[in-house]
């Protein structure tokens, strides 16, 4: 079983508030937070935000409920796109590069089909308080969860307002049609350390969303792990080497027919 | 299917046998109020969790039954029992409730078991040294 990991903590200048956070969350028995900026690209502000240092800004490391070891905290870049030209779209940007994760969040339709198909990110962020202005297109989504993009849906926008709650659930409820469960990853988005739930909460809350248990409970485990990995290896891949054997090198080079190389 | 010990007629005890999936659920949930003179009694406890229910999921979920079986007024600690059909309407509704008399507050679900015994004791509160 994969650990329960929480990766949108907005990140705030008010440390205490920070440090706050991350303890709940270790006490709720999240092992993995990620501490997110976000970045709206505008005319006027094109600098994208560097991420402080951990051990600054919260200090030790609150251990996490049940497993007697620190809690791990990451960083994460969330990139409001209204324009093609705001998102950098060549591999392994530098700008990108101080954080663990990235993330888009679209406006429009054409934006979200292009996120979904081209750009080189690890989550893609659906948001709770506003009414999406486009439906979600099979292929589109089909596309992500094929290059391993995952969507995010954060619940603290529900914990605000009876309008956001509709919102979110609406969203959600849209999200988990076109993608049958696969690929979504539930988060907290919490401003407060009051709009933190535990993890088995938020499973109960994608069953409330229209997932299965199994599928819930991925959502907040299995496929954050797999994000986590697709980050990893965006971060690292630059090349690609691929061997092969000569052709009749040596015995091992004449083995069965079936078992030879196939020469493309 | 309950089979009663008919040897001793005076015992207290009773043994009983669940032989399909159990008909209720128990949960232990704790309110967190970040003002912290704030103590809901019982009947206030249950009005607010109902009032949950009802604006989550209308009439219908504000119509389901539970029972808080016991509340301790100072941990604000709170045994509910619910039907095992109305867990997950119950139990979402308590996650999305996140103001108590326009404070901040959030419902801490500790323990959910089909058996009531299961709350006597919580491994996550031992002391280990």
């Amino acid at each position: 079983m994969s650990v329960f990991m929480d990766l949108n903590v907005p990140f705030t200048d008010n440390h205490e508030l920070l440090q706050q956070l991350i303890q709940t969350a270790a006490h709720l028995g999240y092992s993995t937070v990620a501490i997110n900026y976000m970045f709206e690209p505008s005319a006027k502000n094109k600098q994208v935000p560097v991420p402080a240092d951990i051990s600054q800004l919260i200090g030790p490391l609150p251990l996490v409920q049940g497993r007697s070891r620190p809690i791990r905290v990451l960083h994460r870049l969330t990139v409001v796109v209204s324009d093609p030209a705001h998102f950098v779209t060549r591999a392994n940007a530098e700008e990108y590069r101080p954080f663990n994760l990235l993330a888009v969040q679209l406006t429009s339709e054409k934006l979200f089909h292009t996120a979904c198909l081209q750009y080189d990110v690890d989550i893609i962020s659906i948001p709770g308080t506003e009414k999406l202005p486009f439906f979600f297109k099979r292929a589109a989504i089909n596309g992500a969860a094929d290059r391993g993009v995952v969507f995010e849906v954060s619940y603290a926008a529900a914990l605000r307002d009876s309008t956001r709650r509709r919102y979110t659930i609406t969203n959600a409820l849209s999200l988990m049609e076109s993608c049958r469960g696969r690929g979504v990853i539930l988060c907290s988005a919490a401003e407060q350390a009051l709009e933190l739930r535990g993890p088995y909460d938020v499973i109960t809350l994608g069953v409330l969303f229209g997932l299965c248990d199994a599928d819930s409970k991925d959502c907040v485990s299995s496929s954050c792990r797999s994000v986590l990995l697709h980050a990893e290896t965006r971060r690292t891949a630059n090349g690609i080497v691929s061997t092969r054997r000569r052709e009749g090198a040596g015995p091992l080079g004449e083995a069965v027919s079936a078992k030879r190389a196939k020469v493309i | 299917m309950r089979n009663t010990d008919e040897k001793e007629e005076t015992s207290v005890y009773r043994r009983v046998v669940l032989k399909n999936s159990s008909p209720y659920h128990y949960m232990r949930v704790c309110l967190v109020v970040d003002d912290q003179r704030i103590r809901p009694s019982v009947v206030e406890l249950k009005n607010f969790i109902i009032t949950g229910l009802r604006t989550l999921h209308g009439q219908a979920g504000a119509a389901i039954n539970f029972d808080v079986l016991k509340y301790e007024e100072d941990s604000l600690t709170a045994i509910l029992r619910i039907y095992s059909r109305g867990l997950v309407k119950l139990w979402s509704s308590l996650t999305l409730i996140s103001s108590y008399e326009n404070h901040n507050c959030a419902f801490r679900v500790n323990q959910v078991s089909p058996y009531l015994l299961a709350l006597t004791g919580n491994s996550r509160d031992l002391q280990l040294d």
